[in-house]
């Protein structure tokens, strides 16, 4: 017999933890979309923003929230600083430019995996809130954990703004005429490193600030971005690759299925079944659960 | 012009010339290495990957003692002669399969003697190379109690097997008043902490207390799923086996659904510096289990006159306190230097003296800051020093840690049941 409070709570925990990964395969599926730059270093920036947070925090009065708005700039930046050597290394006479993006990328990862362990040590670091403790009990539905609540609304209403801005105004246009054809777009007069700039440094903002949100759910740990870089592709798998609205369903899968197998089956078994659902999904629908991304290659 | 097939001949001769020198220079590593007027200790240990904090304690337990006893002694005396010690580290980069190699190149370089690594997975493939090239192996650290039940002659350790810390611990626990009367045990799924959880389990049933649920996990679980599994369960103590990423992950979700049980036991590691940064304000009164703490109770002895003595000399070399498997890693080392002592031949050693060794080791008997320490010969601890008492320790609200049982070693008094999360 099935306890209906344990049920729903675990409905919750899934939905909340979707809503985790759903702040880091937004801006990754952007990255892929527009930029098409699979970027291995996506659990890495998560790992620094989360550090950025376990340093920042205490100079805040111990508050791990009024550090985003200074992740948000740094991370844009350090993207918008970070993609002109991106587009470097995948355009011009190189051949596999994504497998060299990729390769770019997993250096830059191995390299801040590197640098965060020398500095910091393995520690793992606290990342502290008093805003975001606890969690509100709803009667007859559970407990919402405050900061995986606040996370997940972070990450959809991350999604929100990137769709807005992708589909609304002139720059999301010039965005989409570049992942369009980058010819073409330049030859229409747009300022293709600018925006490709823009878009980098946006995916980076928002999964560097994701990292704050994680540290405060869990921690910090040097070792906690490789963990996150496989989810981020399963995201992109499960949404359809570039395919930003299936990165909501993509997260609610990922969460409720990890939920409802650790309680329901095993909780060894998750990684099976979330293996054996990405393996089906490209098996019988390569463009995403949606069939609306591109084709899985 | 000279000929091609000259070049080439000239080419083979310079080939064939560094190929001898190469292989007659291995040779002589082969043959157990030049004469050298210092003890090698190899050392294998995870100084990468996810274990890399506990390897650096070991490493830290290791370098004391050489340290200490070069600086102090001048080295181990044979024969009137003082000879220093030498630790040589392998990376076991957290993985069996690389500790396993680590081991290997440890022995082809010459070491005398092997001081093992951190975590019972590792010293598993580890204890198998040591039989194979008859290789005396202490570790400092690893407390699985399938090491010893595999009854390796050539392989020693001077912490107690987690099927007894754990389960003593357990039962200290469930002394306390009001006595529980259920509880929910979780761990990770892999040797060291599904030991630590089946003997929490043990202890839990052997004392007639409900065992609610026992599941392990992966390491990387969402711990919300377990805590609300637990939360539904509503037991009266939640007991935990895992190392220190779980512990922090299980508090830290417990917090988030505001699960709070009359106490979380949860071990290895929450007296460590990486249980209380990691955990931060939901670390205190977490209870845990330890065979050593500074401020335990017992006289000193061979290098270091007490755990307190040992503590100061290990905060000045390395800034941060020492826990048990630091203070037991130390142990290895003086119960080396005792055996050799005893062994009375200088280095390095032959197959003979690590034979005679071995036999010197399972007849030891060593007073050391960390506890008197003694090999069971037989059974299913073979080689394993069992002696050293548990200690049931609870963190207090500056996260240090105090005993709190077994009633003849408390030094304070555990708050329990501890505080709901929004009380603290």
């Amino acid at each position: 017999m099935v306890d209906i409070g344990l049920f729903t709570q675990i409905v919750i925990n899934g939905l909340l933890l979707g809503g985790i990964y759903v702040t880091i395969g937004v801006g990754f599926s952007l990255a892929f979309g527009v930029l098409e730059v699979v970027d291995f270093a996506v659990g890495e920036y998560v790992m620094v923003g989360a550090f950025m947070g376990a340093v920042l925090a205490p100079l805040f009065g111990a508050e791990g929230v009024f550090v985003i708005p200074i992740v948000l700039v740094v991370f844009f930046a350090v993207g918008a600083l970070i993609q002109p050597l991106i587009h470097h290394v995948t355009t011009g006479d190189r051949p596999h430019p994504l497998l060299m993006g990729l390769v770019f990328t997993f250096g830059l990862a191995t390299f801040l995996r590197g640098g965060v362990l020398t500095i910091f040590g393995p520690n793992s670091q606290d990342v502290p809130s008093s805003l975001l403790t606890g969690g509100i009990a709803v009667p007859g539905l559970g407990t919402f954990p405050v900061v995986r609540t606040v996370t997940a609304v972070f990450g959809v209403s991350g999604l929100v703004v990137f769709m807005y801005y992708l589909y609304r105004t002139r720059g999301g246009m010039a965005i989409r005429a570049i992942a369009e054809d980058r010819t073409n777009a330049r030859l229409m007069g747009i300022n293709i490193n600018r925006y490709q700039s823009i878009a980098y440094g946006a995916y980076a903002a928002l999964t560097g600030s994701a990292g704050v949100f994680i540290g405060m759910t869990f921690n910090a740990s040097p070792g906690m971005g490789l963990q996150y870089t496989a989810f981020a592709f399963f995201m992109v798998v499960l949404a359809g690759m570039g395919y930003l609205p299936g990165v909501i369903i993509a997260g609610v899968v990922l969460g409720l299925t990890q939920s409802f197998t650790a309680v329901y089956i095993s909780g060894n078994a998750v990684l099976l079944v979330l293996f054996a659902i990405i393996y089906v999904v490209l098996l019988v629908s390569p463009a995403g659960i949606l069939g609306k991304g591109e084709w899985a290659t | 012009m000279p000929r091609k097939h000259d070049d080439r001949r000239t080419f083979l001769k310079s080939v064939g010339a560094a190929a001898t020198t190469v292989g007659l220079a291995g040779c002589a590593g082969l043959g157990g290495g030049p004469e050298r007027d210092t003890f090698l200790l190899g050392a294998v240990t995870s100084l990468s990957g996810d274990l890399r904090f506990g390897g650096g304690v070991t490493q830290r337990g290791y370098d004391m003692w050489a340290d200490t006893i070069n600086r102090e002694q001048g080295g181990i005396e044979i024969g009137g002669d003082t000879y220093e010690v030498e630790v040589e580290y392998a990376d076991a980069q957290s993985n069996p399969s690389a500790g396993a190699d680590a081991a290997s190149q440890m022995i082809n370089d010459g070491a005398d003697a092997l001081l093992g690594p951190y975590s019972s997975n590792v010293t598993l493939s580890v204890c198998p190379i040591a039989e194979q090239n008859s290789m005396p192996h202490i570790t400092g650290s690893a407390e699985s109690p399938q090491i010893w039940q595999e009854g390796y002659e050539y392989s020693f350790g001077t912490i107690p097997t987690v099927s007894i810390i754990g389960n003593e611990a357990t039962s200290a626990l469930l002394n306390l008043e009001p006595q529980p009367e259920s509880v929910y045990v979780t761990g990770v799924n892999e040797p060291f902490s599904e030991a630590t959880a089946v003997s929490m389990r043990t202890a839990a049933e052997d004392a007639g207390v409900t065992v609610e649920n026992y599941e392990l996990f992966p390491r990387d679980t969402d711990y919300t799923n377990v805590v609300s599994a637990a939360q539904n369960a509503d037991p009266d103590l939640h007991l935990h086996g895992g190392h220190i990423g779980s512990h922090v992950d299980l508090v830290s979700a417990s917090e988030q659904l505001g699960y709070t049980p009359n106490g979380f036991l949860m071990h290895y590691g929450v007296n460590t510096g990486s249980y209380k940064d990691g955990s931060g304000a939901q670390a205190p009164y977490t209870f845990g289990a330890t065979v050593w703490i500074p401020s335990v109770d017992r006289s000193g002895g061979v290098l270091f006159d007490s755990p307190q003595a040992y503590a100061d000399a290990a905060e000045a070399a390395y800034g941060s306190a020492p826990d048990y498997t630091q203070a037991g890693s130390t142990a290895a080392g003086i119960v080396y230097q005792e055996a050799l002592t005893e062994l009375n031949a200088a280095p390095p050693l032959s197959q003979d003296d690590k034979d005679e060794l071995i036999g010197i080791l399972e007849e030891i008997e060593v007073n050391t800051f960390y506890g008197d320490v003694t090999f069971e010969v037989g059974g299913e601890y073979h080689h394993n020093n069992i002696n050293t008492q548990t200690l049931l320790i609870q963190l207090g609200e500056d996260g240090s840690p105090t005993i709190v049982g077994p009633e003849d070693a408390a030094t304070g008094e555990a708050n329990y049941p501890v505080p709901a999360w929004d009380e603290r």
